[in-house]
């Protein structure tokens, strides 16, 4: 199987808002347009609740857009069916959490495997690829280990061969090294950084740590539902 | 393991999916139980009717409702096809043995001759042949309806009274009505039959044969002043030459010229008894199932809860698996096969359940319940039928804890 094309990803006047109408809704996009081409390394940053998550959400088809359009390749995926948004989450994007979001009852093995499976590729070529993304991520030797007998930092390094099981075009990263240490964080940060630039993929990167949005090549800041600073440059 | 990694969980959802297995089991085993005895207890009847030695039975309503059984049973046995005819008359009395100490025991009054000619073939070796009751026709007694001739004052009793009271062939024994010894009247034992007891055999524990005439007359079901139903009979059980009773159409002329003879009476083949029977097993089959069905339907609620407790318990995993891109069918499909694998498994461990109790019951319970239990049939296709209609059942349980998975907001889920 070919790695996923990088999609160029595009909003256009997008809003996002929660129980509307209701005392409790939140506006959390407004009127957000932006433009990610293939290939790019982009940081997200911003105060808490400034809607960094739900721009991911959004963008990696886990949600969709209140009003506005969502265009990947130029083409609208934000109104497809959950179908159809599931295939192509399954096929092209890969998340990364902050909190990793193994499955506890799965081995690391298995986690990787679990979107293969969900692919429908062959058991044997499934088995080979888990092994050599554990091997990339340096887990080699920690293919039968439950998230609960990995560390913080080798969890994330699980949930990162995850990601990339399918060889997608798109990476999705929501504050990846934000429960890790220093150490941790620099290892990651380094490990996401040469995955992409081996691949090719898109990296789309929400933070608030500084020392992570620098390791990017645009810098988005957002402040209250909205897009306030595009900045390009290491 | 389902491909999309439902179906683990912890200890405690452990123990919840083995309630739950355990819950149908229960509610399986009641079914299989009560199907495996009826259904084997009918079975046992219908064999018992298949290997009678008549044909054909003439009876009445109310109680001991033939009348005039003497001259019925000798108007029958002129109808062209009828080989014998035995008119039985059964009625619980009391007996006084050797050492005057009383007990109740069932009473058969028969014509000898024609009650042997109609036993069949898994009864003609229980009974002394003939049978000793003196007068093989009964007639001499009953004088053309006058009972004025000699009673014979022969009986033949069971083969377990004998036992338990020392009664030998020989000795005399006073029958009564009832419990009042000076009603009663003295009879000398000419022999015994029988197997020890069942309640499925067609004679009882403690139980005597004698002359119908004898018996009419000491419980006034004979001719005279005060009879409530003269020369009274529950029964006649008519055999048939074998070129009758081997062709359905000749039966059926037969017994309808018995009906002839006694319009007020009912007369109907083995065949049409069976047919009851067998019409009666199925409604009970089905009052059993309707029985059972409160107990199946408790336990596909409890699957139903606790597959819902296990869709929240698992609402981040659902969450993170739909967030990777696996679909909602998939995890559909997870939850499904785990209903069913719950309920397949509930199923059978009731089927294994039933099978265990039955078997228990068959050698430990009380002798009415272990005669009925050593009959229980076990068809492999009803059981079959069982197991495969919970699992049907259990896609409904899985139906309502699959909407509840698909309905998690991914983006909540994993928040």
């Amino acid at each position: 199987m070919n790695a996923a094309p990088a999609p160029a990803v595009e909003l256009s006047d997008v809003s996002r808002v929660y129980s509307p109408g209701s005392a409790d809704e939140v506006r959390a996009l407004r009127g957000v347009s932006l433009r990610i081409d293939g290939g790019e390394f982009v940081s997200v940053e911003g105060p808490s609740g400034c809607g960094k998550t739900t721009l991911l959400n959004l963008l990696g088809l886990l949600d969709a857009p209140t009003s506005g359009e969502l265009l990947w390749d130029g083409r609208p995926v934000g109104a497809r069916s959950d179908r159809e948004r599931a295939r192509l989450r399954l096929e092209r994007v890969g998340f990364i959490f902050q909190r990793f979001y193994l499955l506890p009852t799965m081995t690391a093995r298995e986690n990787v495997e679990l979107p293969m499976r969900a692919l429908g590729v062959p058991r044997a070529e499934r088995l080979r690829r888990a092994s050599d993304l554990l091997s990339e991520v340096g887990l080699s030797g920690r293919e039968r280990s439950f998230p609960h007998q990995l560390s913080g930092g080798e969890e994330q390094r699980v949930a990162i061969a995850r990601a990339l099981a399918n060889r997608p075009g798109l990476l999705l990263a929501d504050e990846p090294t934000g429960e890790l240490d220093s150490g941790n964080t620099r290892g990651i940060l380094d490990l996401l950084t040469r995955v992409r630039a081996g691949r090719g993929a898109t990296l789309l990167l929400v933070t608030h740590n500084p020392t992570v949005s620098a390791r990017a090549s645009r810098h988005l800041a957002m402040e209250d539902g909205r897009i306030v600073a595009d900045r390009r440059g290491a | 393991m389902t491909p999309t990694g439902w179906g683990r969980g912890p200890r405690h959802a452990r123990f919840q999916r083995f309630l739950a297995v355990a819950a149908i089991g229960a509610a399986v085993a009641l079914p299989v139980v009560l199907i495996s005895v009826g259904g084997g207890v009918s079975d046992h009847e219908l064999h018992a009717l298949e290997n009678a030695g008549y044909q054909i039975v003439v009876s009445a309503s109310g109680l001991h409702g033939i009348t005039g059984a003497h001259d019925l049973t000798n108007r029958i046995l002129g109808v062209p096809g009828v080989s014998f005819a035995s008119p039985v008359l059964s009625i619980a009395i009391d007996a006084f043995n050797t050492s005057d100490s009383v007990s109740p025991i069932l009473a058969e009054g028969v014509i000898p001759s024609q009650f042997t000619a109609t036993l069949g073939p898994t009864e003609t070796g229980l009974f002394p042949d003939p049978l000793p009751l003196g007068d093989p026709n009964d007639s001499t007694h009953f004088a053309n309806g006058s009972y004025r001739g000699t009673p014979t004052y022969d009986v033949v009793v069971s083969a377990p009274y004998a036992d338990q009271y020392q009664i030998s062939v020989g000795q005399s024994i006073v029958l009564a009505p009832d419990d009042n010894l000076s009603a009663g009247v003295r009879f000398n034992v000419t022999g015994t039959f029988g197997p020890p007891f069942s309640f499925l055999q067609p004679t009882a524990a403690y139980a005597v044969l004698l002359p119908l005439s004898d018996l009419q007359v000491l419980t006034g079901y004979g001719n005279g002043s005060g009879t409530i139903v003269p020369d009274a009979a529950d029964s006649i059980e008519v055999a048939v030459a074998g070129s009758v009773g081997g062709n359905p159409a000749a039966l059926d002329r037969v017994a309808a010229a018995i009906q002839a003879l006694v319009p007020s009476y009912s007369v109907s083949t083995l065949s049409q008894e069976a047919q009851q029977l067998e019409s009666a097993s199925a409604v009970l089959t089905g009052f059993y199932l309707a029985l059972s069905s409160v107990g199946i339907v408790v336990g596909v609620i409890f699957l139903t809860l606790v597959l819902l407790r296990r869709v929240e318990a698992e609402r981040r995993s659902i969450g993170i698996r739909r967030a990777l891109g696996i679909s909602g069918r998939s995890i559909a499909a997870g939850i499904v096969g785990d209903g069913a694998v719950l309920a397949g498994a509930g199923a059978l461990s009731g089927v294994v359940g039933g099978y265990v109790l039955v078997t228990v019951l068959a050698n430990h319970a009380s002798s009415t319940v272990e005669e009925a239990a050593r009959l229980a049939v076990f068809a492999p296709a009803t059981l079959a039928e069982i197991v495969a209609g919970i699992v049907v059942l259990s896609l409904a349980a899985s139906a309502v804890a699959t909407r509840s998975a698909l309905r998690i907001q991914v983006a909540e889920a994993l928040r």
